[in-house]
């Protein structure tokens, strides 16, 4: 009995695996970033051409920064509206100090992200001290760190001409990628061990879940929430640097609207909003398929002028569309359950699944 | 009494310090005419304070509504142009509000999304498409819309009294009409407002669809104002929004809150900027201290349900 029942119990097996991992949306993303890269490399000129290749890397580092930090923040039902006011006042900050006080570049750098660390851990301590929302908390940061880059640029001021050196840490190429790109292998090797192999990060998702289930477990909450936000900070502050690097010019406008270009990737990735699920692979597969139809669309339709407007209106639609797919899957994969039982083939499956 | 309208006075009494020392070092502060503009330039950010109040109250956030504003503006400027009478126009803004608001509460009632991506989704969409559409230009207007053809000072006046009407009626109806207190039951807690027979979709539904309807309309008070239509004139109303509600005493977690704080909120934080100007200090603080503001009200929120849960519970029940 056992036996006969061998091969078709390993086929459904396999088919039970593969439409779990299909049904996973980090695989959907794989999927139709795959599809993108050969649609536009079919129809698109010189999509694949080297040059363009690092051209993509070199626009999608900053948000890939930001969006592998806002990764744990969303595990934990959190979010960070402020990331990309905090790039614009870190960029304004590192620029007034390396054109006003004349830090080396490095030192400048350095206090750009301690910056970042400091309005992180602002989030953080209102939103894990005093038990405010994160909405309000970051929505309320988010005016006031680009009013403060503003009202420090007096609105208009900008900084240029930094030195060569610290351009090429936005312009040139180390082993044939360009440079920024290893700060975000390193920052995402990092976020992923954080998020996937430590007990760090499986709290975040405990927290997600859960808050009060994930305190009464032992997990410090508040800790744990307010190191993510705190990361979110400092990581926002290296990202206005290599900004800076490769804009060569330091503005209080830096990164605006980054912040939604972060959470489209998270979601897109398979994170949910609600907290809980999600994963860093995904994240960063988020980002590369916002990056790769940004250009590519911009490249079939050979506009440069609009093809900001473009893509930042691309990213909202999409994640309105990730959204709405993720949850009317949902309601569907929640569907079948109650008419199951009526189909005997389907229920018979069913039945073994949950052994 | 006292207890139950803490916020109010408070703010009121901080509005009364502001106002007496603007009328103490800066008497022209209270010229009519210039009172008149700035009380009408406010008047469609008011209306706006109106539907925000609702939507947070509902439990939600609309954080798309700059974009809204800036969109119905363009729509009314464009049809004005073409020579459209001025009811069609109104009707055309609001209309064209209603649908994008229909977008949000579609998204979040019934796919259950979490209203602050979704906003901040179409904020996004709706700026950048209008930003595409119009590529940044100004849209002249016919001389039919200025001042509703009224005349300045009666087209000023038509407008602040407008709002007035507008934010007392509205006031009422929260406190009075059925639906008033649908929103409130759903913003409180949705499932028992569903076990007493109210259906909580479709009052969030109907939350963000009167919020479009309301920025349309703002958007024809808005260029009734002003001989040109900017594409970008709803940047950043949002969060003047938001933050006179927060002042106003709107608990963001939805339940409570009441137009009196927040129409007494939004004049305190339209006052600080003109005051700004009068002592001299430079604008570009604004958006900072609108942060700080936003922030400052909801520690003072977060602080104060602190205390009272501990010492209040015998006064509550």
């Amino acid at each position: 009995m056992n036996d006969k029942n061998c091969p078709p119990n390993s086929r459904q097996r396999v088919a039970g695996v593969l439409r779990r991992m299909l049904s996973r949306q980090e695989s959907v993303v794989f999927v139709v970033l795959i599809f993108e890269i050969l649609l536009f490399s079919a129809i698109g000129r010189n999509f694949l051409a080297p040059d363009n290749v690092r051209n993509i890397v070199r626009h999608s580092v900053e948000i890939g920064l930001l969006a592998l930090v806002m990764t744990p923040i969303i595990l934990t039902g959190g979010i960070d509206l402020s990331v990309g006011s905090m790039m614009g006042l870190c960029a304004v900050a590192f620029g007034m100090l390396w054109g006003e006080a004349h830090f080396a570049p490095w030192l400048a750098a350095c206090a750009a992200v301690a910056i970042g660390t400091a309005g992180g851990a602002i989030n953080a301590g209102l939103i894990t001290r005093l038990g405010l929302p994160p909405l309000i908390v970051t929505l309320g940061t988010f005016s006031l760190f680009r009013g403060l880059a503003e009202a420090l640029t007096g609105g208009s001021k900008s900084f240029t001409d930094f030195p060569d050196s610290f351009l090429s840490l936005g312009n040139s190429l180390a082993f044939g990628v360009p440079v920024q790109a290893w700060v975000l292998v390193v920052v995402s090797l990092f976020v992923w061990g954080l998020v996937h192999r430590t007990t760090a990060g499986r709290a975040f998702r405990a927290i997600g879940f859960a808050p009060e289930g994930a305190r009464y477990a032992g997990i410090p909450v508040g800790k744990r929430i307010a190191f993510a936000y705190t990361l979110a900070g400092a990581v926002a502050g290296l990202a206005a640097v290599i900004f800076v690097s490769r804009v060569g010019e330091a503005r209080a406008n830096a990164g605006t609207g980054y912040e939604l270009a972060a959470i489209t990737a998270v979601v897109l990735g398979g994170t949910s909003i609600f907290g809980g699920t999600g994963s860093v692979y995904g994240t960063l597969l988020g980002v590369a398929s916002v990056a790769v139809l940004s250009n590519g669309l911009s490249r079939i339709l050979s506009i440069s002028d609009i093809s900001r407007e473009l893509s930042g209106m691309l990213t909202g639609a999409l994640l309105l569309v990730a959204l709405a797919g993720g949850a009317l899957t949902k309601a569907l994969a929640e569907r079948p359950h109650r008419s199951k039982p009526a189909d005997p083939v389907n229920s018979e499956s069913a039945g073994r699944k949950e052994k | 009494m006292m207890q139950k309208y803490m916020r109010e006075l408070s703010i009121a009494f901080v509005l009364a310090l502001l106002l007496l020392a603007l009328a103490v070092f800066a008497p022209n502060f209270f010229a009519i005419h210039p009172l008149l503009s700035r009380l009408t330039a406010q008047s469609p950010a008011l209306v706006a304070a109106i539907g925000m109040t609702l939507v947070i109250v509902c439990r939600q956030i609309d954080i798309s509504i700059g974009s809204q504003f800036g969109m119905c503006a363009v729509v009314a400027g464009v049809l004005a142009a073409k020579g459209m009478s001025l009811p069609v126009v109104l009707l055309a803004s609001a209309g064209a509000g209603a649908v994008m608001g229909a977008t949000n509460g579609a998204l979040v009632a019934w796919l259950r999304l979490p209203s602050i991506v979704v906003t901040l989704a179409t904020m996004v969409t709706w700026a950048e498409a209008l930003r595409l559409w119009q590529q940044g230009r100004l849209l002249d207007l016919p001389a039919h819309v200025k001042w509703l053809s009224l005349g300045q000072t009666a087209g000023q006046t038509t407008l602040v009294v407008f709002t007035v009407v507008l934010v007392l009626f509205a006031a009422w109806a929260m406190r009075n009409l059925a639906a008033g207190r649908h929103v409130f039951a759903v913003g409180n807690d949705a499932e028992a407002a569903r076990l007493a027979g109210i259906d909580p979709q479709w009052v969030t539904f109907g939350v963000f669809v009167l919020m479009g309807v309301l920025m349309g309309i703002a958007a024809v008070m808005n260029i009734a104002q002003s001989p040109q239509v900017q594409p970008t004139c709803g940047d950043g109303l949002e969060l003047k929004v938001i933050a006179a509600c927060v002042v106003g005493g709107v608990a963001v977690s939805g339940g409570r809150g009441g137009l009196l704080g927040v129409f007494l909120g939004f004049l305190l934080l339209a006052n600080v900027n003109p005051a700004l100007t009068h002592f001299h200090a430079q604008a570009y603080w604004e958006k900072a201290i609108q942060g700080l503001v936003i922030l400052l009200a909801v520690v003072a929120d977060g602080v104060c349900s602190k205390l009272p849960n501990k010492a209040g519970d015998s006064k509550a029940k």
